[in-house]
């Protein structure tokens, strides 16, 4: 499902990544470890489609990152791949709901208000549907970000540091719902993180 | 879901970025509207006042004042012209049509005019109540004369020494209505008919002037197109009348009226461009605080076209809005300033007429829009995703 082949990652002479080859398949979830500035979040980009290796290939469900360019890929991203950011950026203008929306909208696919429901449902954020994200707490935006970047149920499921700034307890849930959420999609899952709690929870683990 | 949605989201979430945005844009688009409508009304209304008269014959002074007070009754007359003058040129061959004009008095401002049942005839007039005056000291309101005078056939009232407001009644002679026109849409509106004799009964208390009788004007129209090269010159030149042309001095009047109006154009441009301005600051401060939305909009699978779509639709949607908001705050000053004008007894103005021209100022505040949302809209597609998200 997932095959890295030979990934090198350069800023000007700085090699900040080298992955030499790597392999998940469908529904696996995976843990990719390392301190501040090891590469976790240029990974990430890459498996995304946001940053284009220097050297290497990434292939995600049979179709090769590089073959993809402009707005084929961004199409192609937003169907595929979902993807809950460090810093959540849900944005300030939409309500919850409309955060959700905006996933299949991007994404070029039709509207589907029923499973946006379901999910905020779900991931118990009924009440908040209509709420603006700065009305939010940590956790309910955290859960609002899991919750858009599944909405178009993805091939890959990719999360960078969810566990940051959180306590034993959020971080025990954080990852049970983002296990949970790849679950129901068969979604591969790569979450990225230098937090070692999470070592306990994922089993498949590369460091970098 | 979609981008005008999108787009009306972020400008509802900033309320007060966007409510003086449109406001500045308003206003540039409004004072253009309300010169579009003033001018063209009132050029419109003095064309169709002068309508059908080539020539004003008066006393002699200024040609424009005698065509100002005679066809617009909004001046001073020149003077006085003997009738024996002025009947004598009404039996020109080179003359169609005159009308003869006595005026002098008043009855609240608005203007008492002797003249005959030609005059009413002229403009189509039609009456609404009444009939048209047949004795002396008879007379016909013109159909705002009524309405601000509230009077009806069968009233009376003291005609005023003077042309204005607050001057002396004749105590001795009262007007009576006889008949009501409906509105004409033109200077028949604002003024009060009656026969010439009324007028000279009035000022002459039974006693014919020595040097004969005068009447003010007499509005002629041509027999012929030859009689506008020969007939003005020999009037001016063979008699103590003078010829004034209508069409020339209305003319002048407006070449002169444009000056001032094509000033308050270039203001309302310059404010129009300086709301764009505004627009493109605000837009681009805004790019700033929204890259983040932006990089998770192509996060989530938004092509940079999309992303500059948006921004340019933003800065149309703002522009457009401000539009519609302008022309519609022109057309209430249109109609605020046409208020102004008929309390002042002057030609009004409407801000129920629509121009053809407003769509071409829709049209320039969305273009003023784009334009000021072209270059955030660039450095919006510009936008790399990964450094942006990484630094948030």
């Amino acid at each position: 499902m997932l095959r890295l082949t030979g990934l090198r990652q350069r800023y000007g002479a700085r090699e900040v990544l080298a992955l030499r080859h790597f392999e998940a398949a469908a529904g696996d979830h995976w843990l990719v470890l390392g301190a501040s500035g090891s590469g976790k979040t240029t990974l990430l980009n890459l498996l995304a489609g946001l940053l284009r290796p220097s050297e290497g290939t990434v292939e995600v469900g049979g179709q090769s990152l590089g073959a993809l360019g402009g707005a084929a890929l961004d199409r192609w991203r937003g169907r595929n791949i979902g993807i809950v950011p460090q810093k959540l950026h849900l944005v300030s203008s939409l309500t919850v709901l409309q955060n959700l929306m905006l996933a299949p909208y991007l994404a070029g696919l039709p509207a589907d208000r029923k499973r946006a429901e379901m999910l905020l449902g779900e991931l118990s954020l009924k009440e908040q549907l209509r709420a603006r994200p700065g009305e939010l707490s940590h956790g309910q935006a955290q859960r609002v970000a899991i919750a858009r970047a599944v909405m178009n149920r993805p091939k890959l499921l990719l999360a960078d540091e969810p566990t940051s700034n959180l306590d034993d307890a959020n971080c025990t849930l954080a990852l049970s719902l983002l296990e949970e959420q790849a679950g129901e999609c068969g979604a591969t899952l790569v979450v990225a993180t230098h937090d070692n709690r999470a070592k306990a929870r994922l089993e498949k683990c590369i460091e970098l | 879901m979609n981008l005008p949605a999108l787009s009306f989201a972020y400008l509802r979430a900033r309320p007060l970025a966007t409510a003086l945005n449109l406001l500045l844009l308003a206003l540039g688009i409004a004072t253009i509207t309300l010169l579009l409508l003033a001018t063209a009304q009132l050029e419109e209304r003095m064309t169709r006042d002068a309508r059908g008269f080539d020539m004003v014959a008066g006393a002699k002074g200024s040609p424009m004042q005698l065509v100002l007070s005679a066809i617009y009754h909004l001046d001073a007359p020149t003077g006085n012209i003997p009738l024996a003058a002025a009947q004598a040129l009404a039996r020109s061959p080179a003359v169609k049509k005159s009308i003869p004009l006595a005026l002098g008095d008043s009855y609240r401002g608005f203007r008492i005019v002797g003249t005959n049942h030609d005059y009413p005839a002229h403009y189509g007039a039609v009456l609404a109540a009444g009939a048209l005056w047949k004795e002396p000291m008879e007379v016909v309101l013109g159909a705002q004369v009524a309405a601000q005078t509230r009077l009806g056939v069968g009233a009376s009232f003291k005609g005023a020494h003077g042309l204005s407001e607050g001057g002396d009644a004749h105590d001795e002679d009262d007007f009576k209505v006889v008949g009501v026109l409906a509105p004409t849409g033109s200077v028949l509106d604002r003024v009060v008919l009656t026969s010439i004799e009324s007028v000279w009964e009035i000022h002459e208390h039974g006693k014919p002037p020595a040097g004969g009788r005068e009447i003010t004007a007499l509005l002629i129209q041509y027999a012929t197109p030859l009689a506008a090269a020969t007939l003005p010159r020999q009037v001016n030149a063979n008699s103590a009348l003078q010829a004034a042309s209508p069409a020339y001095e209305s003319a002048r009047l407006f070449r002169m009226i444009g000056v001032g109006a094509d000033v308050l154009r270039v203001f309302g441009l310059v404010l129009v461009l300086v709301a764009g301005l505004s627009v493109f600051i605000a837009l681009l401060n805004a790019l700033e605080d929204r890259r983040y939305d932006l990089a998770v909009m192509r996060m989530l699978g938004a092509s940079r076209a999309k992303l500059m779509g948006l921004l340019l639709l933003e800065g149309a949607v703002l522009s457009l809005l401000g539009g519609i908001a302008g022309i519609l705050l022109g057309h209430l000053l249109a109609e605020a300033l046409g208020a102004a004008l008929q309390a002042a007894q002057q030609p009004a103005v409407t801000g129920w007429a629509w121009q053809a021209r407003e769509l071409w100022l829709l049209a320039l505040a969305v273009g003023v829009g784009l334009a000021a949302a072209l270059l955030p809209a660039w450095r919006a597609y510009r936008t790399e995703v990964a450094p942006v998200l990484a630094q948030g």
